[in-house]
């Protein structure tokens, strides 16, 4: 027997891999991998198999209810409701990313030049990364949550009329998406700062040889050196912002009107608050439907790296 | 000349840098120093500086709030979960790093797709099992959870450290007559050490800071972590922005000491785990 692990070839089936791993004696790497795969599929594939099941009865969360076929399904497409979670959804995914990006790197390229104390602004710009998103909410929400608010006296020191940005739903629908930027925008920062540090020096000597100006610098060398990293950075958030559960709530609850309330608030709306588990659960599938066919495009991204 | 130039330029952009980093941080900034001002000085003060500072706040959090509980319980919560979930991301780390065939390919990106999917999807089933269960209000609920969500970033991050460990050292053991499990434990785990530490942290942090899970699962106020804790604050004392501010403040603290310890993984964390899958 041979010291080394078994390298099974890739072409192998994952099946027949499992069996000569057994047989070999060599059965280590799936005992390694045992535990994690038992909580994986205890805690994560076990309920999403039920959930999807609920998605197709009329359950509540006290007792499970009676097949019912597509009709929670239907019944969405008909919500008012739904229809705007999914459009609320998209908004806020689509604006955090511009955002994001913009500000993300914007503030990878400054700090990727020359700066005093450079490694300071790097970690001091990651602090609204990681404040718990209850601690941030909670100071967001006292700059303005009535008409003496902080920022309403700014407001009133150039003259302007009070903005009840909480109460009402586009103001509400515009801070949403601020404070997810804010919240955000230091992983994209970070990411593409070390992106930006990978880039091979030597061409920016040669484009700086040919008489290129910074502009062009940026425009032919950085910006297609970012291209891959930048997809797949933009994706990731993304996803990430369709799964926001924490700034919409936190900060509105959903509301005014339900103004902000995207899928997964919805779902648990529909849930927790009208004890409606079949509905609750064909929205989150409806929210998993999406996000497979961003998760697609990543891992097809990421394998042609 | 041309390094006065320089170094002009040099300093401009680091005040420029100061300037934004003020301003990206000025809620927290706010937050900390409002926590020191009454809620009266809060809503009538017409300018930004605090004046007449007091820890009033801060001793009604002590005198009459549930605010240890809470910190308690995200201590307890955040400290087991951590474990358990390290030490099952080391063992799967391991397998991903050193072994090679479909079940470890496939497995590896099974947790990379897992982690993008909606955690409210297999909330909602597991709220009714645990329910029949009684495992509502209680924080093995929540460790659970913890323990699962975390699992493929501190999988991934394992795996990133094991692979910095040269395969040399686990050969020489084995042809000392180490087994393979051996070889692991005694040779390749000491030295992952500091990343272990580092990937423990990560998955504090991330406990420590979650709200979703713990809204759902913790509803009454013996069991609640501190995120939702905080919360009670806001509907029961619902003006009372001055014990909010403390509250939050004393929150943060944990949060800012050990983000200070893992800063720089912070990159390689990032990038090795959400980025290259």
């Amino acid at each position: 027997m041979s010291v080394r692990p078994m390298l099974a070839d890739e072409t192998m089936t994952w099946r027949a891999s499992a069996r000569e791993w057994l047989r070999s004696g060599n059965s280590l790497p799936f005992w390694l991998l045992a535990p994690s795969i038992f909580l994986m599929l205890a805690v994560i594939a076990y309920p999403m198999l039920t959930g999807f099941y609920y998605g197709f009865t009329s359950g509540s969360l006290l007792k499970t209810g009676k097949f019912v076929g597509f009709d929670n399904y239907a019944r969405l497409l008909q919500s008012a409701d739904f229809l705007h979670a999914l459009w609320f959804s998209l908004v806020f995914a689509v604006f955090n990313v511009i955002g994001c990006y913009v500000l993300g790197l914007g503030l990878a390229l400054l700090m990727n030049q020359d700066v005093p104390f450079r490694g300071f602004f790097r970690v001091a710009l990651l602090l609204p990364w990681i404040v718990p998103s209850i601690v941030s909410i909670v100071s967001w929400r006292w700059m303005m949550a009535d008409q003496h608010a902080l920022f309403n006296q700014i407001i009133g020191v150039f003259g302007g009329s009070p903005i009840y940005f909480l109460s009402d739903e586009n103001w509400a629908i515009a801070a949403v998406i601020a404070i997810k930027i804010w919240r955000s925008f230091p992983f994209m920062m970070l990411s593409l700062l070390a992106a930006l540090q990978g880039i091979d020096r030597s061409l920016y000597e040669a484009a700086a040889l040919d008489g290129a100006s910074r502009w062009n610098q940026f425009r032919y060398v950085t910006l297609p050196q970012l291209r891959n990293i930048s997809i797949v950075l933009c994706l990731l958030m993304t996803i990430w912002t369709v799964n926001d559960f924490d700034t919409p709530w936190l900060l509105t609850q959903g509301g005014p009107a339900n103004a902000t309330e995207n899928l997964v608030l919805l779902a648990y709306r529909y849930t927790f608050g009208r004890n409606d588990v079949g509905l609750g659960s064909a929205v989150s599938f409806v929210t998993l439907a999406i996000l497979m066919v961003l998760v697609v495009i990543l891992l097809r991204r990421q394998r042609e790296r | 000349m041309n390094n006065l130039a320089s170094s002009r330029k040099r300093w401009g952009l680091f005040w420029l840098l100061v300037l934004i980093t003020v301003i990206v941080n000025l809620p927290i900034i706010l937050m900390v120093m409002n926590s020191f001002q009454t809620t009266e000085q809060l809503v009538n003060r017409t300018t930004i500086l605090p004046h007449d500072l007091t820890v009033a706040n801060y001793r009604y959090l002590n005198e009459r709030t549930n605010f240890w509980t809470f910190l308690w319980n995200s201590f307890t919560v955040s400290g087991v979960s951590t474990i358990t979930s390290a030490a099952v991301a080391a063992l799967a780390g391991y397998a991903l790093s050193r072994f090679r065939g479909r079940l470890i390919t496939g497995y590896s990106r099974a947790l990379f797709v897992v982690q993008m999917f909606p955690i409210i999807l297999a909330l909602i089933p597991l709220f009714i099992l645990f329910r029949t269960l009684g495992l509502i209000n209680s924080p093995l609920s929540v460790i659970i959870l913890y323990t699962v969500v975390h699992l493929p970033f501190a999988t991934w991050m394992a795996r990133a450290f094991f692979d910095t460990i040269p395969r040399e050292l686990e050969d020489a053991a084995l042809v000392d007559g180490c087994s393979r499990f051996g070889a692991f434990v005694r040779i390749v785990l000491p030295l992952s050490g500091p990343g272990l530490a580092a990937i423990g942290i990560f998955s504090f942090l991330f406990s420590y800071n979650e709200f979703f899970v713990a809204n759902v699962f913790l509803r009454d106020q013996e069991s609640m972590t501190l995120p939702v804790g905080i919360t009670m604050f806001m509907q029961q004392y619902s003006t009372d922005w001055g014990s909010l501010m403390a509250a939050a403040t004393v929150t943060v603290i944990p949060t800012f000491i050990l983000f200070l310890g893992i800063q720089k993984w912070i990159t390689y964390g990032a990038v090795s785990g959400g980025v290259k899958g």
